[in-house]
């Protein structure tokens, strides 16, 4: 059945009516049972339009992409890129790993039992960062990064496998873009930029390797 | 659950160095990209279009992706990124085949008709196969809000209606549906 009403019922679900007619439609809901009842059918649907799965291919579709990107670099930068990758894409990629430790702050916060203390001085390049102490900063980044790789291996048995393996996930993407930095440096030693980018990239590492190792120290 | 806090962060994060890395050029990382989104994608473009187009628009959106990757600022997640490019390519598609008859159910059209009359249960139809038969322009009204989420202007902008059409095809297509709620 319908009335002037029905047609106003979903304004009313998604909350499209002005207080007036938010009134007015309530009232006749008492009185009218057709309505009332569609009114339920109607919040139902929206309930499971929202319960909705999602399904995967039936068929892999992934060969049929790959067979149609350009193959190793995009379409568009490839005239302009002087390395591996451009400083757009090496800022995006100093983005998101900077998530990386915002993501993982509250791991530092509730650690109470870090087992690793690696020298707080090559957590970060100096503000004035020049490429005179590039590689003197870089020399003892890469003591830290072993240390606490090492300590990470004595203490991951603490952590879950799937945790595990996330993590190492995690550092074997920041080891791809270290060793992308590396390359590109090597095209380009004198890049401040590429510098930086290789400092911040390593900084990432050390904030990941000891939020882990604080983790698992939690855990013991 | 802090554990599942840490996987998810995790998790995100590894979306995150691998958006980086594809935008790179790295196919290994898209292909990962690929991987993670393609279900939700894939289902996207089944409901806003006909079962026949699903896969090769499907591929195109991913295409689009990474020849677009170089635009993507890391303002909002990867995700929400390529669901919005989903839906742009979507409706450039219904743009370019012409598909404009029939696309939203009239004042007087019998709902049963958009979607088969449940006479008898053997003859009612899935909610998803319900939904299929929707005139294309309501289910995808439908889609884009009940199922993702988008605001009534926004939709009226992608689809080049009022919001008071965006409304109402989205009235009709729910008293439609409701027919279809038992299976």
């Amino acid at each position: 059945m319908n009335d002037l009403w029905t047609n106003r019922l979903s304004e009313y679900i998604d909350g499209d009516l002005d207080n007036e007619e938010r009134v007015a439609l309530e009232a006749h809901l008492a009185a009218c049972g057709s309505c009332y009842a569609t009114l339920a059918e109607l919040r139902q649907v929206v309930a499971r339009a929202q319960s909705l799965k999602d399904s995967s291919p039936p068929t892999d579709l992934w060969p049929d992409i790959r067979a149609r990107l350009t193959p190793g670099r995009r379409p568009g930068v490839e005239r302009a890129r002087r390395f591996s990758f451009s400083v757009p894409q090496l800022l995006a990629a100093s983005i998101v790993l900077a998530l990386l430790s915002a993501g993982g702050m509250w791991i530092g916060l509730r650690s109470t039992k870090p087992t690793v203390t690696a020298n707080q001085n090559v957590t970060s390049p100096p503000p004035d960062y020049t490429l005179a102490y590039a590689s003197r900063w870089r020399t003892s980044t890469d003591a830290a990064v072993t240390e606490l790789e090492e300590a990470l291996t004595r203490n991951q048995g603490q952590l879950d496998t799937a945790t595990v393996r996330v993590l190492r996930q995690n550092l074997a993407v920041i080891d791809r873009a270290i060793a992308q930095a590396q390359r590109a440096l090597k095209r380009d030693p004198g890049s401040n930029y590429l510098n930086l980018h290789l400092a911040n990239t390593m900084r990432q590492k050390i904030e990941l390797l000891r939020r882990a190792n604080a983790l698992a120290a939690g855990q013991s | 659950m802090p554990r599942q806090v840490l996987e998810d962060t995790l998790t995100a994060d590894s979306i995150g160095a691998d958006t980086a890395l594809a935008a790179s050029g790295d196919p290994s990382a898209f292909e990962r990209l690929y991987r993670s989104h393609v279900a939700r994608i894939h289902t996207l473009v089944r409901r806003m279009l006909d079962a026949d187009e699903t896969d090769d628009v499907t591929q195109e959106v991913f295409i689009r992706a990474w020849q677009k990757l170089s635009t993507f600022r890391g303002e909002s997640a990867f995700g929400t990124w390529l669901h919005r490019l989903a839906v742009n390519v979507v409706l450039a598609r219904r743009k370019s085949v012409g598909v404009e008859r029939g696309r939203f159910i009239t004042e007087d059209e019998p709902l049963d008709g958009a979607t088969g009359r449940r006479e008898t249960p053997e003859l009612s139809l899935d909610f998803e196969e319900a939904l299929a038969r929707l005139p294309e322009g309501a289910r995808q009204v439908f889609v884009l809000h009940d199922v993702e989420g988008y605001r009534h202007d926004e939709i009226a902008r992608m689809l080049g209606v009022v919001p008071g059409t965006s409304k109402s095809q989205l009235h009709h297509a729910r008293m439609a549906l409701r027919r279809h709620l038992d299976r």
